[in-house]
């Protein structure tokens, strides 16, 4: 039997991976980003994850407003390497994982989630940042990976509510795929920031915290809220935190946080986490 | 538009969120802005802005926000800001220039509110 062992967190700001790509980890500008990598990649070198469920979302790249799927599962043996404007990446490209794709887009569809499936979508900044800020200057990567991704730029968007039951289903269904495949969640972006309007830059850390201490211990609070009262508090962009709590919803009700990292940078409240699941501890 | 689709496009002072209509309106400029991820388009782009906008059906109006690099009028316009950095980016402004555009302010005024600051 899959099982989930573990719930993480990660921004995937472009400049993160830039960062990745121009080996800047010790400036005094990322070191306070960077630093919060290093238990991660220490944890995933540990823990050994077969398989990353990856919550992301796409910027206009592989989808545009001729198609915009609410969620999407991405189901390639092979993810390509976007090139969104500024030249393709030096990565290779991602393992996918068929088999549980085509499990959970069956499965999920019976627990009233209904995805679209993407067997082309080549992956933007919005998978390739947190991808290889944990897993850095690979020439193959150690996981494999299967992108679940959630409309957050085209309203109407998923409620935050939707986002955190989708996790659940999600966990449902990795307990029902027969192979022994150790899985870990990955949710991606935000924390608060805003990208356009006169209210560009917005930041809001002490909300950041408030989030980060109740997507610890008490989730379904976060999940109750509006995207009208995401934005207040953390910015348009900051909607994008529903995908952290897919991330949370996959996860057991009470979990073992063993990282946290936040970083108050130029346009984002940069956070990370490692949350493990305390019905399926890892071993080690 | 109807109203209540104009109110939830502005949740707040300052923000501005895509909706159905809005998208619609732009949505040739916004496939312009997406056709600049292809390198040749950028080079022909950069060449000679008017006559690629032109040949893509652009209007006068939207030539003129970028002419003008009017980002906020792109993004009340209905172009996601997404796709609005693509054309910014290839006439030279990057992100926080962009941003800070939006704001009303300059790039030096837009790094002092900033609690750390890398130019990118």
């Amino acid at each position: 039997m899959a099982r989930i062992i573990a719930g993480l967190g990660s921004p995937h700001a472009p400049a993160v991976g830039a960062a990745v790509d121009r080996r800047d980890e010790e400036s005094a500008y990322w070191k306070p980003l960077f630093d919060g990598y290093k238990p991660m990649r220490a944890w995933l070198e540990r823990a050994k994850p077969d398989v990353i469920i990856l919550f992301t979302n796409d910027h206009f790249t592989s989808f545009f407003l001729d198609v915009i799927p609410t969620f999407a599962i991405a189901v390639a043996e092979q993810h390509e390497i976007a090139d969104e404007g500024w030249g393709k990446r030096a990565l290779p490209e991602v393992p996918g994982h068929t088999e549980l794709a085509w499990h959970l887009s069956r499965q999920l569809v019976d627990l009233g989630f209904d995805l679209a499936v993407c067997h082309r979508l080549p992956l933007d900044h919005g998978s390739l940042s947190p991808l290889s800020a944990l897993m850095p200057h690979v020439t193959q990567w150690p996981v494999r990976v299967v992108p679940i991704l959630v409309n957050v730029l085209h309203f109407p968007i998923p409620t935050a509510a939707r986002c955190f039951q989708l996790g659940r289903a999600i966990r449902d269904c990795v307990e029902s795929f027969e192979d022994d495949l150790k899985v870990a969640v990955l949710g991606t972006g935000g924390l608060s920031h805003q990208l356009a309007g006169e209210r560009f830059g917005h930041i809001n850390p002490q909300w950041d915290a408030e989030f980060l201490d109740r997507l610890e211990n008490d989730p379904e609070s976060l999940a109750a809220l509006t995207h009208q009262e995401l934005i207040e508090r953390g910015g348009t962009e900051s909607v994008e935190v529903i995908m952290w709590l897919c991330m949370r919803g996959a996860l057991s009700r009470r979990v073992r946080r063993v990282h946290r990292n936040y970083y108050h940078a130029t346009l984002t409240g940069y956070a990370q986490v490692i949350f493990e699941d305390i019905e399926n501890l890892p071993e080690g | 538009m109807k109203q209540s689709e104009r109110d939830f496009a502005n949740p707040s002072p300052g923000s501005y969120l895509l909706t159905v209509s809005l998208a619609q309106q732009a949505y040739r400029l916004s496939a312009f802005c997406r056709s600049l991820m292809s390198p040749e388009q950028r080079a022909a782009f950069k060449a000679d802005p008017d006559r690629v906008m032109r040949a893509a059906g652009l209007t006068d109006a939207e030539i003129g926000l970028v002419r003008a690099r009017d980002w906020l009028g792109m993004v009340r316009y209905g172009v996601n800001h997404f796709l609005v950095f693509r054309i910014a980016g290839a006439m030279g402004d990057g992100l926080a220039a962009t941003g800070a555009k939006m704001r009303g302010e300059t790039l030096e005024e837009f790094a002092r509110t900033r609690r750390v600051w890398e130019e990118r």
